[in-house]
């Protein structure tokens, strides 16, 4: 839709605005100045079937609080479909459906795009209503990044897709999806007598991806469950500023990765302080590091070895010294080479990758 | 027809599945040393199995293939001959996704028939846990740490062969002894683990638990909507927003709690709480934010009260405290409801204040209880107290 209008009368063509793009206002969803001003209502309470320590689920609950009441949610295929919509019940207070796979895109932009028809027709009120489609690394990084990508170039409609990743098809018990790393045991890469390493690619780097591709988004950005007030105020910024936005998230699986319930913020923030997670986010183009990534760029703050963080978590059990090695030598490299260090993989040059177990 | 045997264990999910797996495998193995056919397999109804849940696994002997084939025609055995679960707190019912509502352990064990519970605790202690039902059976101990560990690194502390022993000692009909041995011996090969086994078979003992006798709880149910009594299309209602409360002293309402599901709740997936010092909170609000099943209500004076019905016990508000001792998590055995602290507190502060300085004091040897993998090396360090157990048994 635009707003070029034929005046038929007057047989000539006026053009009544500049721009093509028919933009709709978004709630204006200011950040939350400090925890203790975050609001008391849950939208996703409790009762939901997810393990102990779940962060996909807190991330979850940190989602439909700080979009507020007047939120749609979309739920792909996976963890958080399942584990959210047992027997006749949910832990659901704003309206949510269950959409396939691979749609998280074409579900939110749909939602978007119906409630703009119901809206112009008077079917229901004129008011700016939130879409969130919430997917997971399988249903995002993977089955359904065509749909998504498709959708960041659709800048007429509101929305926002959140991909939570625990690094694997964890709904299923813990298949390999793009995003798990390399080296981790899963059910496809169980390590072995003679292999020890199954699973050798490297993480999809899915954020950037979507900051390249898709020059006319507004909003991409990383956020972390084990940083609450800034990743809802970073949900508050991409749900304000217009258009689709689109948001990666890490969760610590206690299930996938295997560590003890308790670990799961540790590790988040691990994650972090590692490296081997950054956070940025890219608001019209300018890309902003924060919280501990920031202090990692401006050499404020050295990032803890990675053995740290792998050590905890029996998906790396079976690594021995030399992986342990490689692992922190791509995450050095990260930092070290990349035209823009954590996020931008781009180098001058390129040295050959020589992991120590084929 | 021959003879059908049905063995479930009830496990906790994720964290005993390899667990479970080997000991239903092995039921089977030790089964056909004596010419008998069998197979194991999870409740489907358990996937995706998720950390913490109740989850349960079975295995189905037959003496001739016709009978096997008729008891695994059925989804689950309805009935079945020995019970066996691996975790005590498992004692205070199962609930796995919300229909089933929360189950007592005995639920589908015959009468007369024996409920095998992996536990330190006595079984006068155990029975105040477990509830009462009107058939008699038989209760028996399987001295022993709960054996925790994770989808991929096992802890092989013998918790397998020793249950293997006690079901060849309470069940002698399903398998015997020497059965169990020999599948050792054969498949496991591990002359430790035989011994493990037989030791678990010698000290193995049950009492007989009388009609009417345990926990007098009413457990939790709920009426199954039939499907032409729900919402058209597959809809179903959402949560309604929750709101303040009254302090049941000053009376004043404040603070908020939130709705709850009324048809599933978590306190069966628990193995430990939280128990919150009061008086020491500084309200940073940590452990409510951070808290992945919202499960605390914020009280009328702004701290925070673990909701014992939502909360499943997993340790990150301990985690995330930054006040020493404020929020301590304690073995769930220790507790018999899930009643407010916080109006315990109001109410009585100085009594609340001594109970918990007791409760937590009387929990420290359980900290060792882990719930999986911390570090590297961690299962081996926990090894030789695990097999002490399992010597003395």
């Amino acid at each position: 839709m635009c707003h070029a209008t034929h005046d038929l009368k007057a047989g000539k063509e006026n053009i009544m605005s500049t721009t093509f793009v028919d933009e709709k206002p978004t709630q204006n969803l200011e950040a939350f100045k400090g925890v203790k001003k975050v609001p008391h209502e849950e939208y996703y309470t409790s009762g939901h079937r997810t393990c102990q320590a779940c962060e996909s689920a807190q991330i979850m609950k940190l989602m439909a609080k700080a979009a507020g009441p007047r939120t749609i949610v979309l739920g792909a295929t996976g963890c958080m479909y399942v584990a959210n919509t047992s027997y006749y019940s949910t832990p659901w207070g704003v309206p949510w459906m269950h959409t396939q796979l691979g749609s998280a895109g074409s579900g939110a932009l749909g939602v978007a795009a119906a409630l703009r028809v119901q809206m112009r027709k008077g079917a229901m009120k004129d008011e700016p209503i939130n879409v969130i489609a919430f997917c997971g690394d399988g249903g995002g990084a993977d089955m359904g990044l065509n749909a998504i990508s498709a959708t960041l170039t659709h800048p007429d409609y509101n929305l926002l897709i959140l991909m939570y990743d625990n690094e694997s098809y964890a709904n299923t018990d813990i298949q390999i999806s793009g995003t798990s790393p390399y080296g981790a045991n899963t059910s496809f890469s169980t390590p072995g007598k003679v292999k020890r390493i199954m699973h050798h690619r490297w993480k999809k780097n899915v954020a950037p991806l979507m900051i390249a591709g898709h020059p006319t988004c507004k909003y991409v950005g990383t956020i972390s469950t084990s940083y609450p007030l800034q990743a809802m105020n970073n949900i508050r910024k991409a749900l304000s500023i217009g258009g689709p936005t689109f948001i990666h998230c890490l969760n610590p699986c206690p299930k996938g990765w295997d560590f003890d319930p308790v670990l799961s913020f540790e590790l988040g923030e691990l994650a972090v302080n590692t490296g081997i997670w950054p956070l940025y986010e890219v608001e019209n183009g300018n890309l902003h590091l924060y919280g501990k990534t920031k202090d990692i760029a401006n050499g404020r703050f050295k990032r803890l070895p990675v053995r740290d963080y792998l050590l905890k978590q029996g998906r790396f059990a079976h690594f021995v010294e030399d992986d342990i090695e490689y692992f922190q030598s791509k995450i050095d490299e990260m930092w070290t080479k990349w035209l823009v260090p954590g996020v931008i993989p781009l180098q001058k040059e390129v040295e050959a990758d020589d992991p120590p177990a084929r | 027809m021959g003879q059908l045997f049905a063995v479930e264990i009830i496990y906790r999910g994720v964290f005993q599945k390899t667990l479970a797996k080997n000991i239903t495998r092995g039921i089977v193995l030790a089964a056909h040393n004596e010419g008998k056919l069998g197979i194991s397999f999870g409740r489907y109804g358990d996937a995706p199995e998720r950390n913490g849940i109740p989850a349960k696994s079975f295995a189905i002997i037959a003496n001739d293939e016709q009978t096997l084939e008729a008891g695994m025609a059925q989804y689950e055995p309805k009935h079945v001959d020995l019970t066996v679960v691996l975790d005590d707190t498992l004692c205070k019912g199962a609930e796995s996704w919300a229909w089933y509502g929360l189950q007592p352990v005995h639920h589908a064990l015959k009468s007369g028939h024996t409920l095998i519970v992996v536990s330190l605790q006595d079984a006068p202690t155990l029975l105040k846990t477990i509830h009462r039902r009107e058939e008699p059976y038989k209760l028996g101990i399987l001295k022993g740490v709960t054996s925790f560990s994770g989808m991929w690194v096992y802890k092989d502390d013998h918790t397998d062969v020793r249950v293997l022993g006690a079901i060849a000692k309470a069940l002698p009909e399903l398998v015997s002894l020497k059965s169990v041995e020999k599948f050792i011996t054969e498949k496991l090969k591990n002359s430790l683990k035989v011994t493990s086994t037989q030791t678990a078979y010698q000290r193995f003992t049950a009492v007989d638990v009388k009609p009417g006798k345990g926990n007098p709880e009413e457990l939790f149910n709920f009426e199954l909507l039939p499907w032409e009594n729900m919402r058209n299309g597959v809809s179903i209602p959402g949560q309604p927003q929750g709101g303040p409360y009254a302090d049941p002293v000053t009376k004043q309402t404040g603070g908020f709690r939130p709705a709850r599901n009324e048809l599933f709740k978590k306190y069966s997936t628990r193995t430990q709480r939280p128990v919150v010092n009061f008086s020491t909170c500084t309200k940073c609000t940590l452990c409510w934010l951070d808290c992945p099943d919202a499960s605390f209500d914020v009280t009328p004076d702004g701290t925070y009260d673990a909701n014992l019905e939502a909360c499943c016990g997993c340790g990150i508000c301990e985690a995330v405290c930054p006040v020493k001792d404020c929020v301590t998590m304690v073995n769930e055995s220790l507790f018999h409801d899930n009643d407010s602290q916080w109006v315990r507190y109001k109410k009585d502060p100085h009594t609340y204040l001594k109970w918990l300085e007791k409760t937590i004091e009387m929990a420290e040897p359980d900290e060792k209880r882990s719930h999986g993998f911390r570090y590297r090396g961690q299962y081996q360090e926990q090894l030789p107290e695990a097999l002490e157990v399992a010597r003395k048994g």
